[in-house]
């Protein structure tokens, strides 16, 4: 089945994404890159180019390379007069006054251009998902009119798309928040992209998002911050050495992208170094641009633009009729709201409101768009909603610990088998306690139930083979089995309220084993070094009866002292690295105990080690069931 | 809670597990069906994405070291005219590094001469010249590819016709 998209067509950039198992995800275009430049360029040689490639080529092309077109999609020419002059190819008029893009003596519709771009977007997802990209969910400002929304539904179908819906951008920004879950809500949305500035207040609630008000600037963005942070560092510049970097196309791009540079680092730092070495050099040699540039330079720097966003939110607050006061949530839409001094600007215009901004301000717009898209699809619903559990399942294991089989937030269902042994030599039966909870010790843990599984034959602790197995259904019905592999007897519990909890108790529990964490890990850690240390005495003892008087007198009393000092630290429950020493000693001794004499014919063969550590063949894990 | 739950204990031995249900052939769920289909499609993408990560990643990282090398280039340009040890050291270090992104799959490219490219340059400027229009004539930053991939495209000065 071919794949519904969301995409954000917007004046600089574009970000398509879709919505995949429940998940919206952006999908990046052919050069990997997540959003693609709205650039269309004709190059004299025939050829068309889309986004970034023909952004390379622009300065060969300017008549050629048309760029922000979303400025003029579904105008009439003499509405846009004044934007003309902002771009470097030529805008006619067309039929009815419309508005028409003039390239190589050819006339495009702005449809057109944007049809081209949403070309690519899904062609590229198509070839990245596999499948191919037919229907869409375009994104609009919220001010565009019936004529604007028209036009960009046009460019869609001119793209081969069905155009599902065209939404507005403040109000996929708040379906990407799940915002249209709530109940009755205002919301206000700041979008301050590359070029344009955008403030919307919504009204939202059961599933209905309604536009109130919006308000802005189409000439303000990351582009101006840029532009000052470059004349800065050239106004430093040429007071110094005399020079004016901004008369040097080759130094003045590298500034462009330094001072971009910077920009961003200072949304995560408070100062960062501009490094230019032999950005330029006159008679007495070569000149090195070096600027340490502190935030509060930038915010300097910046402190007009910042304001200006001041105005439209105020003018927006008026028209919706509210104050800040009555703003239950804000959403921040654009790269340059990353920057902290737009974000406390914001927080101060809205009564200190925590701003939304955990889903990437990119991509926020084309995931709403993906979400809407799902939604028509039907998708969201139809998805088949997998459940996770909300808890580890373990089972009680040697020295009253928890094993755990099935970790929390495992998606179900699921199905796990650990193999287990005896703790005894000749236990005939194991108990399997089931726990469910985050603890180390099983007693802190919830007992799901327990069951017995009897007559397994006389053996020597760790040589019976009890397979575990927990299975969860996809209705949290949890079935747990054990099986002796000798005799192949089976026992079997179901427990059908495992995942019953209701969400408190599980935040409560999880809460409680990491507050626990440390002490809990200290125990295990004590349980598994005596575990060890007892399986490991347990080895040699056996091993010393095995090879009777074989083993020289003095090296079967090294061993019985240190068995004996074994049991006793076992008894007491000695400090872990007592216990641990002791382990070392005593597998050594066993290594030389195995190695100087031939394996005796009555001895297991991998009885020995399953105790100790995990045998890499057989799964056979370092745990054992309490004696029953 | 505890109580809530059902408790069924039954003992099964190997001769009981014999008699297994037959399996109901019915029609398959066409939910079930898409999201077996989803997975294997969700598998066979991240395989692919797999494979290309830490190629991605490598040329990421790589991509982060060339203004430093780009700066030496630089360095050793200003100072074309005067030879001296300390100028001797910087070409060693240059060449170095050139080296490296070599032996790393990074190849530097200038272009020079050739047509040019929107998928291998990015124009800076035009300049009027004796080579053909529209070829390279400089470069004033170079490129780096590894393979068939454009890791970086090279900035170039691009030649226009005589007026």
């Amino acid at each position: 089945m071919a794949k519904a998209v969301g995409i954000d067509l917007g004046t600089t950039n574009s970000v398509i994404a879709t919505v995949e198992g429940g998940q919206p995800t952006v999908i990046p275009n052919a050069e990997g890159s997540r959003t693609t430049p709205s650039v269309v360029a004709f190059t004299e040689q025939g050829d068309r180019l889309v986004g970034q490639l023909a952004r390379r080529q622009a300065i060969l092309n300017p008549k050629g390379t048309i760029t922000s077109v979303k400025r003029f999609i579904g105008r009439r020419y003499d509405e846009v007069e004044t934007e003309i002059h902002t771009v470097a190819y030529d805008v006619v008029p067309g039929p009815d006054g419309a508005v028409r893009v003039k390239v190589h003596d050819k006339l495009y519709a702005p449809e057109e251009i944007s049809a081209m771009i949403l070309r690519k977007l899904a062609d590229d997802a198509g070839k990245f998902l596999g499948e191919r990209v037919t229907e869409a969910v375009i994104t609009v400002p919220a001010y565009f009119n019936d004529a604007q929304r028209q036009a960009t539904k046009d460019a869609g179908r001119i793209a081969g798309l069905d155009v599902l819906r065209i939404i507005n951008e403040p109000t996929a920004a708040a379906l990407a928040y799940g915002l249209d879950k709530k109940s009755s809500e205002t919301v206000l949305v700041f979008d301050l992209g590359g070029g344009t500035f955008d403030v919307s207040i919504l009204d939202v609630g059961d599933g209905v998002v309604e536009v109130r008000a919006t308000a802005g600037d189409t000439h303000l963005g990351g582009d101006d911050f840029d532009r000052r942070l470059v004349d800065y560092l050239a106004d430093e510049f040429q007071k110094e050495n005399g020079i004016d970097l901004r008369k040097d196309p080759q130094a003045l791009q590298r500034l462009f992208e330094a001072a971009e540079k910077a920009k961003v680092e200072l949304s995560s730092v408070t100062q960062t170094q501009v490094n230019l070495p032999f950005i330029t050099a006159d008679a007495n040699g070569p000149k090195h641009l070096v600027v340490t540039i502190m935030r509060s330079t930038f915010e300097q720097l910046t402190a007009d633009l910042i304001e200006r966003t001041m105005g439209p939110v105020q003018q927006a607050m008026a028209d919706a009729k509210v104050t800040s006061a009555d703003i239950d949530e804000v959403i921040l839409v654009g790269g340059s709201t990353r920057i902290p001094a737009v974000q406390q600007l914001v927080r101060r215009l809205t009564g200190g409101k925590e701003p939304n901004m955990t889903v990437n301000p990119d991509e926020v717009v084309a995931v709403g768009a993906a979400i809407q898209a799902a939604i028509i699809k039907g998708e969201v619903k139809d998805v088949l909603l997998l459940d996770v559990t909300p808890l580890s399942l373990g089972v009680e294991t040697l020295g009253g610990v928890s094993t755990k089989v099935i970790e929390r937030n495992t998606t179900i269902p699921a199905r796990r088998t650990e193999v287990f042994s005896t703790a005894e030599d000749n236990q005939s039966a194991v108990d399997v306690v089931v726990l469910q909870g985050e603890r180390e010790l099983a007693a802190d843990n919830r007992v799901l139930g327990r069951f017995r599984l009897e007559g397994i034959r006389p053996a020597p602790r760790g040589v019976p083979q009890v397979e575990v197995t927990y299975d969860i259904d996809a209705n949290g019905i949890l079935n747990v089995s054990a099986r002796d592999k000798d005799t192949g007897a089976e026992q079997r519990i179901t427990i059908s309220e495992s995942s019953n909890l209701d969400k408190g108790e599980v935040e409560r529990m999880v809460q409680d084993a990491e507050r626990h964490r440390s002490e809990d890990a200290r125990i295990r850690e004590q349980v598994d070094a005596r575990n060890e240390l007892d399986a490991v005495a347990y080895q040699v003892e056996r091993r010393l009866e095995e090879l009777g008087d074989r083993v020289p007198s003095h090296e079967r009393q090294r061993a019985e002292m240190l068995v004996a000092d074994a049991r006793q630290a076992v008894k007491e429950n000695a400090p872990v690295d007592r216990m641990r020493s002791l382990s070392a000693e005593l597998q050594q001794v066993y290594q030389s105990l195995v190695a100087s004499r031939p394996a005796d014919a009555g001895a297991s063969p991998n009885g020995a080690d399953q105790t100790a550590q995990p045998a890499d063949d057989d799964d056979v894990i370092d745990a054992d069931f309490t004696v029953s | 809670m505890a109580d809530s739950q059902t408790h069924e204990t039954e003992t099964r031995t190997e001769a009981s597990q014999a008699d297994v249900e037959p399996a109901a052939r019915s029609e398959p769920d066409p939910q079930l069906l898409r999201a077996l289909a989803d997975l294997d499609n969700l598998r066979k993408r991240y395989e692919r994405q797999l494979a290309s990560a830490s190629e991605a990643e490598r040329a990421r990282v790589t991509s982060l070291w060339l203004p430093v090398v780009d700066d030496l280039e630089r360095a050793l340009q200003h100072n074309d005219g005067e030879a001296g040890p300390i100028l001797e050291g910087v070409r060693a270090v240059y060449d170095h590094a050139i080296s490296l992104l070599a032996r790393l799959g990074f190849d530097r490219f200038e272009d020079v001469g050739q047509p040019f490219d929107p998928a291998r340059h990015e124009a800076v400027g035009t300049i009027e010249a004796d080579a053909p229009p529209g070829s390279v004539v400089a470069a004033v930053r170079p490129g780096y590819e590894h393979v068939d991939e454009v890791i970086r495209p090279a900035r170039v000065v691009v030649a226009r016709a005589r007026d």
